[in-house]
């Protein structure tokens, strides 16, 4: 990859209803013409693989499904913007098997990995990611289609 | 009366639930390990060709995809009744003990690592893998993320996908590897016996060197008398791939051996109203409940286990650890639910010599690597060893090969009673009578579990995510949470 590359990582379950919003958006970017130097990913696991696959990027924007606390009391398709500072409580990136995108992140840096300075996560609030199915709820299904607008304006396509 | 919060359960794969109810003078009276239902895999599954399970079952467990590919491979085997090739079973072998390698690694520096490494009771901040490698060595971190991007790189060459293998099909696998690719395996695989000999090595210096270590591994609150479930050669040693399931007793001697299509002849499974994991238990001795001895039918399928009911490893340098590790520990069978860390370690140079072997055999390289199918059974079932205990598939067909049922046991499932006990034991021996809940406490409650390495997304035949385990310590009577501890990850 070459230097000032942005990694576009869609993370998720595709056959766990919503849970594969992610996937779902990233697969249909990288049919898209992108700005150089952008290259998308999809991944169905956490932990390590996170710094396996972000390492060498100088930014990543990643998308996934969320699924907040009842008290945090967002509705499904709802879109919430994170950025490195702000990881706690996402839904896949804390993988309790294994270390959750902050550690991962902090696992590369000490290891003197070139890491990304910048990393961005674009949330979606999943109604049901607990139901084996390929089909996404419809108002995660409205919200994909924002969210693939909202990075192609992140990536400046 | 108490109930203690731990929010999250680091390092543990799933969602779920435990609650430890205690008296006015912390005393356990019960505990009670819970896991949300997830819905509708059996429905998702009926009416599509039985091959695609290869692919999709891989996608319920973010954590071991290669064994249910693996196991969802041998069963559609079985429902086409086709032998599969001999190259595509050395070339299946090889890529599944390469992900023990990467699977077995990963577990030792990232889970047990911290507890033992950084002690039991250490801060929390850093009892981690940020910790460990501070203490242990920026390069050993550095060798463990090379291992593991080397590991993918196999299983890659084989699966044709890193993370999902994609290779197998009735009756073999899609596709040789050429000479050079032969080649680098041959490289990977020298590297990784290296790399497990220095892991044991590690254990060696830090765990087995630190008397205080060695007697809470012995110690009766981590120790457990279950039968002892594993899946063994024809020489009655250790095999992850293939062979029989053999089943052994607090005495060390031989209670079963069956073939795995025979499963539901051995296995049953007991039901409990607060979860939606069954028990499954050992038919021809009975369920008695959460008790272990001769008299319960509750086992345990892990890498002890494995180790406890086979006879031997079948590779040189394994062997010899394996012997180390009875010795050490004072003789078969070993029920030491810590001691699941040592024998995971010696698995690893099992799995790293055995892929050595395979990836050195001239035959390798054979371009047969597939015997088409002319057949249908309509059923059939797939054994492997998971990582985290014996896996089963068992799917049926229709004449046109699609799929009318699915059942799966998976390794977690089968440990869920030894799991009960050995967290309810834990927590009667580290929460004793009167004494302050303190943080250390509760990690030495889940250190009992994290041996096991459980991963409730598989168990309920579905992955929501990598959400955090909650432990509450509630009042037996009130029901109100006494305290809570809260975690960083």
């Amino acid at each position: 990859m070459t230097s000032g590359s942005t990694l576009v990582l869609g993370m998720g379950n595709p056959i766990l209803s919503d849970d594969g919003v992610g996937l779902l958006v990233a697969g249909r970017l990288a049919e898209e013409a992108l700005p150089a130097g952008v290259e998308v990913r999809l991944s169905e696991v956490a932990g390590l693989r996170l710094l396996e696959l972000v390492r060498g990027f100088t930014r990543v924007i990643i998308i996934d499904a969320l699924k907040s606390p009842a008290e945090a009391g967002r509705e499904p398709g709802e879109i919430v913007r994170y950025e490195a500072k702000d990881f706690k409580g996402g839904h896949r990136w804390r993988s309790a098997h294994s270390i959750g995108i902050d550690t991962a992140l902090a696992l590369g840096h000490e290891l003197g990995y070139n890491m990304p300075g910048e990393v961005i996560v674009f949330a979606i609030e999943a109604e049901d990611v607990e139901t084996f199915g390929e089909e996404l709820s419809p108002p995660v299904a409205a919200a994909a289609e924002r969210v693939h607008e909202l990075v192609r304006e992140e990536l400046g396509a | 009366m108490k109930k203690v919060s731990v929010d999250p359960i680091t390092r543990l794969e799933g969602h779920g639930k435990i609650e430890i109810f205690v008296d006015d003078d912390n005393v356990v009276q019960n505990v009670y390990f819970q896991i949300p239902e997830l819905r509708g895999f059996e429905r998702f599954c009926v009416g599509r060709p039985v091959e695609e399970l290869a692919r999709i079952t891989p996608r319920i467990c973010g954590v071991c995809p290669e064994a249910h590919h693996m196991a969802a491979t041998k069963a559609i085997d079985a429902v086409f009744g086709v032998k599969p090739a001999r190259t595509g079973v050395m070339l299946r072998e090889l890529l599944y003990n390469a992900f023990f390698v990467t699977d077995h690694t990963t577990h030792f520096y990232i889970l047990a690592g911290p507890d033992f490494i950084m002690g039991p009771e250490s801060d929390p901040a850093t009892r981690n893998i940020l910790g460990v490698i501070h203490k242990v060595g920026l390069e050993t971190g550095g060798a463990v993320i090379n291992l593991r991007a080397e590991a993918a790189e196999l299983i890659s060459m084989i699966g044709g996908k890193q993370i999902h293998p994609v290779c197998g099909l009735p009756g073999g696998v899609s596709q040789a590897i050429t000479a050079e690719q032969r080649d680098r395996m041959v490289q990977i695989t020298a590297a990784q016996v290296e790399f497990a000999k220095f892991s044991l090595q590690l254990f060696d210096d830090v765990v087995l060197a630190n008397n205080d270590y060695v007697e809470l591994i012995k110690s009766d609150a981590f120790t457990h008398a279950t039968y002892n479930m594993g899946m063994v050669d024809e020489n009655n040693k250790v095999n992850f791939y293939d062979g029989q399931i053999r089943v052994t007793g607090q005495d060390g001697s031989e209670l079963e051996k069956f073939e795995g299509r025979d499963y539901l002849a051995h296995i049953a499974e007991h039901v409990e109203p607060y979860s939606y994991l069954t028990y499954p238990y050992l038919k021809s001795v009975g369920w008695k409940g959460f008790v272990d001895g001769p008299d319960s039918g509750v086992y345990k399928a892990s890498p002890l286990s494995r180790l406890n009911a086979a006879d031997g490893m079948a590779t040189p340098l394994a062997q010899q650890e394996y012997e180390r590790f009875f010795s050490t520990l004072g003789g078969k069978p070993v029920n030491a639910t810590l001691a699941t860390h040592w024998a995971r370690l010696v698995e690893l140079l099992y799995a790293a010599e055995r892929s050595h072997e395979l990836a050195t055999d001239p035959d390798i390289i054979d371009p047969d690597v597939r015997t088409i199918p002319t057949g249908i059974v309509g059923e059939g079932v797939g054994v492997v060893e998971a990582p985290r205990g014996t896996l089963y598939h068992h799917y049926k067909t229709d004449d046109q090969g699609m799929v009318t049922n699915v059942n799966l046991i998976v390794g977690t499932t089968n440990n869920n009673a030894a799991i009960s006990m050995s967290l309810k034991k834990a927590a009667e021996g580290i929460l004793t009578g009167g004494s302050e809940i303190r943080e250390g406490n509760l990690n030495m409650i889940e250190m009992a579990f994290r041996a096991y390495d459980p991963c409730f997304g598989c168990a309920t035949h579905t992955l929501p995510g990598d959400m955090p385990l909650e432990v509450t310590i509630k009042s037996e009577t009130t029901r109100e949470v006494v305290a809570t501890v809260k975690r960083n990850m």
